[in-house]
C-alpha cells in the first residue's frame, strides 16, 4: 500500500481531488463577492463544477509528473534523452515512464479497466430490458440524484463513451507498443509527449465516471443539443472528460505519425512497411484531425450552458443541425480510427498463420488510407432525418457507398491469403478468423443504413446497434484479443493458456452473434435503441431475454480472459522465442524486450510478408562492427 | 546547418515581406469599406497567408535533408519541426470549425464592430509578426542581443493586442449592445475572439520562456529549435487572426 501512494497514479489522484476544490472553491468565491448562488443540488454550482473538474485535469498532470521535464525545459535546464525507470515492479506501470513498451502496457490495461466497467454498465441496463416494464431501474429508486430510468439513461450514455474511450486507449496502447518495434526505432519520437498522452487520458477517466455521481445525463453518447444544453451538471463532466481524452488521442497520433516518418529502421521504404504501420498513420491522421471538431462541439454547448452563448439555441439564432455536423466530422471519421488499427492486426497476423505471404500487399496499404480519407467525407449519413437540407443525403449516401470499396479490398486479400494456406488455429488466429467474419456482418449491415430510403426507417432502431457493435466488436474487439495474444509473450516472456483462449474464443463468438443478429432483429421490427423501457404488446420480451443472456455470456468469457491475462504474467508457460515462428523484426530477438529495444539495429532487405517463399528474408540484423551509430 | 541566405538579405526579405502584408490589410480594409466583394478579401487572405506560411514559417523547411545520425540536434530539430506543424495542423482545425460555426450561423452577415479598432489590433499583431522574425534571423546569425530586443518587442505589441481585444473591444462590443448571450452574432463574436486571444496568451507565455532561456545563454546560432518553435507559432496565431479578422469585420452586410 505504501508502494502505491508512491505511484505517480496515487500523486495525480490526490492532485486532482485538490485541484477540483481549488477551482470549485475559486468560481465559488467569486460568486459570493457578486451576490449569486454558491451552492446547488450537487454541493457546488455549476460553474464551479467546471472550472473544478479543468483545474483537476491539470493539477492531475502537474501532480503526476508527467510534464517535469518540460518545465526543466522551461527554465533552460536540460535532461538526458532517456530516463531509467526507477521502479521495477509493478509500480512501475504505475508512475510515469518514458519507454514506449510501458506505455503501451499502461495504455492496454487502462482500455481493460475501461472495458469492464462499460461493460458493466452494459450488463445492468441489460438486465433492466430483459422484461418490459420497469423491474429494478424504477421510477420509486433514487440513486446520485437521479431516479431508475435516468440512471438507465446515464449508464447507456457512459456506456457509449466509456467504450469509446477504452477503445482509443486500446488502440493506442497496440500503436505505441508495436510501432517502434516494428520500425526498429529505440522509443517513439516523442517519449515525454507520448507519457502526457497516457496520464492525461487517466484524469479524463476520471471526469467521465464523476458525470455520473453528478446528475448523470441522459442524452446518450452524442450529447446533441438542445437536450444536452438543459442536462444535469454531469452533461458537463461529460463534456469535459471528453474533450481531456481527445487530447490523448491527438498528441498520441501526432507521435505515431512522427515516428513513422523519422525513425524507420534502414531500408524500410514506404512500401516495405508492415501494413499494422500504415493503419497506424491512417489512423493517426484521422485523430490527429478531426478529433478537434468533437472538442470544438462539446466546448460550444459547455459554453451555451455557462454564458448563454447562442451556438445552438434556435431562439437565439443558433442552429442545433450544426452542432451535429461538427460533432459527427469527428465522431463518424472516429469509427474509422478504431478499426483501422484492427483491420491492420488482421492483416499483419494472418499471413503468420497461414504460412503464405499476404496477398495483395500495396493494395491494401493503400486501402488503410483510402478508408481514412474517404471517411472524411461521410459524416451527414448519421442526420439523414435530422432535418439537415435534404439536397445534401445524396451526395452523402454516395459517399458513404464508396467506403465499401477498400473495405472490400481488404477482404478479398484475406480471403486470398488464407486460400490454400497451412493455417494453424492458434488462439490470435481463431481471434482473427472470428474479427473477419463479425467485420463482415458489420460490413454488410452497413449499406442499408447508408442508403436514405432505408435508413429513414432504421434510424434510432435496434438495428444500429447491432450493425454498430458487429463492426466495432469484428474491427476493434476481436483484432485486440488477437493482438494481447499474439503481443503477450512479446511483453512478458510468457505466453497465455491456449485453452482457456480457446473458451474465450468459443464462448465469446457464438454469444455475440445471437446478441448482434438479435438486436437486428428487433430493430427491423421496431424496436427504438436507447429506452429503458418497451409495449410488451411489440412482443420482444422473449428476444430481449436471450439477449440479455448473450450479454452475460459475452461479460463470462471476458471474464475468462481477464483471468487468462493477469495469471499469465506470472504463471504462463514460458516463451521467450519466436512463438509463432513470424518473420517480423520483434520476434527475431528473445522476449521480453528490452528497455531500449534492440541490442543491435536491423536493416530491412526484403518483403515483410514473403510467408512460405525459400530463401526470403525480411530484415537483416547489422553486426556491430559495420554499425555507424553509436 | 548552412545558411542559404546571408544576414542584410534574410532581414531585408523579412522588411519586404512585411510591406506586402501591411498593403494587402490596407487594400483588404479599403476593398470591404468600399465595395464588398467577399471574393476578393478571400483572395488577398489566401496571399497574405502563403506569404506568412513560407517566409515568415518557413515551411519549406520540412523538406530540409537532416543529418543521417539519428541521435544529432539537427535530426531531432528535423523531427520536432514536423511534430510542430502537426500540432498547427490539428489546431487549424479548431479555427476552421470555428469559421464553420461563423459561415453557418452569420452568412453573408457580420455584426456591428468598431473598424478602427479592428484595423488597430491587426496592424499591431502584423508588427508583431515581423519583429518576431527579425528576432529570430538575427539569433540564426548567433546575435543574441539582438533576439532578445526583438522578442521583447514582440511581446509588447502581443500584450498590446491581448489587451486591445480583451480589455477594449470587448467592453466596447458589450456596451453596444453585443454581448455572449444577445445572440448567434455576440457568441460567434466571443467565441472566435475569445479562442484566439487564447492562443495568443499561450504564444506570450511561450515568447517568455524563450526570451529567459536566451539570457541563460541556452541558444546558439545552430542550437536555437526552442526560438523557432517560439517564433513558428507565433506566426500561427498571426495567420489565424488574417482569416478571422475579415471573417470578423469585413465580409458580409452588417446586421441591424
Amino acid at each position: 500500500m505504501k508502494k502505491f501512494f508512491s505511484t505517480a497514479l496515487a500523486h495525480g489522484l490526490f492532485w486532482q481531488l485538490i485541484g477540483i476544490l481549488v477551482g470549485a472553491g475559486l468560481v465559488t468565491g467569486i460568486r459570493a463577492t457578486m451576490g449569486l448562488s454558491v451552492t446547488a443540488k450537487f454541493f457546488f454550482t455549476e460553474p464551479a463544477w467546471v472550472l473544478g473538474g479543468f483545474f483537476g485535469v491539470l493539477f492531475f498532470i502537474a501532480g503526476s509528473g508527467a510534464v517535469s521535464d518540460w518545465y526543466k525545459w522551461a527554465r533552460g535546464i536540460d535532461t538526458p534523452e532517456h530516463h531509467e525507470d526507477h521502479h521495477t515492479g509493478w509500480e512501475k506501470y504505475l508512475s510515469v515512464s518514458l519507454d514506449h513498451k510501458v506505455i503501451g502496457i499502461q495504455y492496454t490495461v487502462t482500455a481493460l479497466v475501461l472495458l469492464s466497467l462499460g461493460g458493466l454498465f452494459a450488463l445492468i441496463f441489460r438486465t433492466e430490458l430483459a422484461q418490459s416494464q420497469l423491474q429494478f431501474l424504477t421510477v420509486e429508486m433514487q440513486l446520485f440524484g437521479q431516479n431508475g430510468p435516468q440512471l438507465y439513461n446515464t449508464l447507456m450514455s457512459l456506456h457509449g463513451m466509456i467504450m469509446i474511450v477504452s477503445i482509443l486507449l486500446g488502440v493506442a496502447g497496440i500503436m505505441n507498443y508495436v510501432v517502434p518495434l516494428l520500425l526498429g526505432a529505440q522509443d517513439m519520437a516523442f517519449p515525454r509527449l507520448n507519457a502526457f498522452s497516457y496520464w492525461i487520458a487517466v484524469p479524463a477517466a476520471v471526469l467521465l465516471v464523476m458525470s455520473l455521481i453528478l446528475g448523470g445525463f441522459d442524452t446518450g453518447w452524442t450529447g446533441y443539443p438542445p437536450l444536452s444544453a438543459r442536462a444535469p451538471v454531469g452533461m458537463q463532466m461529460f463534456f469535459l472528460g471528453v474533450f481531456t481524452a481527445g487530447w490523448s488521442s491527438i498528441l498520441g497520433a501526432l507521435n505515431v505519425i512522427v515516428t513513422v516518418v523519422r525513425m524507420r529502421a534502414k531500408g524500410m521504404t514506404a512500401m516495405r512497411m508492415p501494413i499494422l504501420v500504415w493503419a497506424s498513420v491512417a489512423t493517426s491522421i484521422i485523430a490527429l484531425t478531426a478529433t478537434q471538431l468533437i472538442g470544438l462541439s462539446f466546448q460550444l454547448v459547455m459554453f451555451q450552458r455557462l454564458f448563454g452563448m447562442g451556438f445552438f439555441d434556435p431562439a437565439k439564432g443558433g442552429n442545433p443541425v450544426l452542432f451535429q455536423h461538427l460533432f459527427w466530422f469527428y465522431s463518424h471519421p472516429a469509427v474509422y480510427v478504431f478499426v483501422l488499427p484492427g483491420l491492420g492486426v488482421i492483416s499483419e497476423l494472418l499471413p503468420v498463420f497461414a504460412r503464405k505471404p499476404l496477398f495483395g500487399y500495396r493494395w491494401i496499404a493503400m486501402s488503410s488510407l483510402g478508408i481514412a480519407l474517404v471517411g472524411f467525407i461521410v459524416w451527414a449519413h448519421h442526420m439523414f432525418t435530422s432535418g439537415m437540407n435534404e439536397y445534401l443525403r445524396v451526395p452523402f449516401m454516395y459517399s458513404t457507398l464508396l467506403v465499401a470499396i477498400p473495405t472490400g479490398v481488404k477482404f478479398f486479400s484475406w480471403v486470398a491469403t488464407i486460400w490454400k494456406g497451412k493455417i494453424s488455429y492458434e488462439t490470435p488466429m481463431l481471434f482473427v478468423i472470428g474479427a473477419i467474419v463479425v467485420f463482415l456482418m458489420g460490413g454488410l449491415t452497413g449499406p442499408p443504413n447508408a442508403t436514405v430510403s432505408t435508413d429513414l426507417h432504421l434510424h434510432d432502431t435496434y438495428f444500429i446497434v447491432g450493425h454498430f457493435h458487429d463492426t466495432i466488436f469484428g474491427g476493434f474487439v476481436f483484432p485486440f484479443f488477437a493482438a494481447l495474444y499474439y503481443w503477450f509473450p512479446k511483453a512478458t516472456g510468457r505466453r497465455m493458456n491456449e485453452t482457456l483462449g480457446k473458451i474465450h474464443f468459443w464462448l465469446m463468438t457464438p454469444s455475440f452473434f445471437v446478441m448482434t443478429l438479435g438486436m437486428m432483429r428487433i430493430g427491423l421490427l421496431g424496436m427504438r435503441r436507447r429506452i429503458a423501457d418497451y409495449d410488451p404488446a411489440l412482443g420482444f420480451d422473449n428476444t430481449h431475454l436471450v439477449l440479455t443472456i448473450a450479454g452475460f455470456l459475452i461479460a463470462i468469457s471476458v471474464c475468462v480472459f481477464m483471468y487468462n491475462f493477469f495469471n499469465s504474467i506470472k504463471n504462463g508457460e514460458k516463451a521467450e522465442g519466436n512463438v509463432w515462428n513470424s518473420r517480423s523484426p520483434e520476434w527475431q530477438v528473445p522476449s521480453p524486450m528490452p528497455a531500449h529495444n534492440y541490442d543491435q539495429p536491423f536493416e530491412v532487405v526484403g518483403e515483410p510478408y514473403d510467408y512460405g517463399l525459400p530463401g526470403s528474408k525480411y530484415v537483416e540484423f547489422i553486426a556491430p562492427s559495420k554499425n555507424t551509430h553509436k | 546547418m548552412s545558411h542559404t541566405q546571408d544576414k542584410s538579405s534574410a532581414l531585408g526579405q523579412g522588411v519586404v515581406i512585411f510591406v506586402y502584408l501591411a498593403v494587402l490589410t490596407i487594400l483588404e480594409y479599403f476593398v470591404a469599406v468600399t465595395f464588398s466583394a467577399v471574393s476578393i478579401l478571400v483572395v488577398v487572405a489566401v496571399i497574405k497567408l502563403a506569404l506568412v506560411m513560407y517566409y515568415y514559417m518557413h515551411i519549406y523547411k520540412l523538406n530540409e535533408e537532416s543529418d543521417s545520425d539519428t541521435h544529432s540536434y539537427s535530426y531531432k530539430t528535423g523531427s520536432n519541426r514536423l511534430g510542430l506543424w502537426l500540432f498547427l495542423l490539428s489546431d487549424a482545425f479548431v479555427f476552421a470549425g470555428l469559421l464553420t460555426v461563423r459561415i453557418n450561423l452569420l452568412g453573408l452577415t457580420r455584426p456591428h464592430l468598431n473598424q478602427l479598432l479592428g484595423l488597430g489590433v491587426t496592424a499591431i499583431l502584423l508588427i508583431s509578426s515581423f519583429f518576431m522574425n527579425r528576432g529570430e534571423t538575427l539569433m540564426a546569425n548567433g546575435d543574441k542581443k539582438g533576439f532578445i530586443n526583438n522578442a521583447i518587442i514582440t511581446f509588447v505589441l502581443g500584450l498590446g493586442f491581448l489587451l486591445g481585444v480583451v480589455a477594449v473591444e470587448w467592453p466596447t462590443a458589450a456596451s453596444e449592445g453585443l454581448t455572449p448571450g444577445s445572440g448567434a452574432a455576440g457568441a460567434v463574436f466571443y467565441m472566435m475572439t475569445g479562442m484566439h486571444a487564447f492562443h495568443v496568451f499561450t504564444g506570450l507565455i511561450f515568447l517568455l520562456v524563450v526570451i529567459n532561456n536566451a539570457r541563460k545563454d541556452v541558444y546558439s546560432a545552430e542550437k536555437h529549435w526552442g526560438i523557432e518553435a517560439a517564433a513558428v507559432y507565433w506566426h500561427f496565431v498571426d495567420l489565424v487572426w488574417i482569416i478571422f479578422y475579415p471573417a470578423l469585420y469585413l465580409i458580409g452586410k452588417l446586421l441591424a
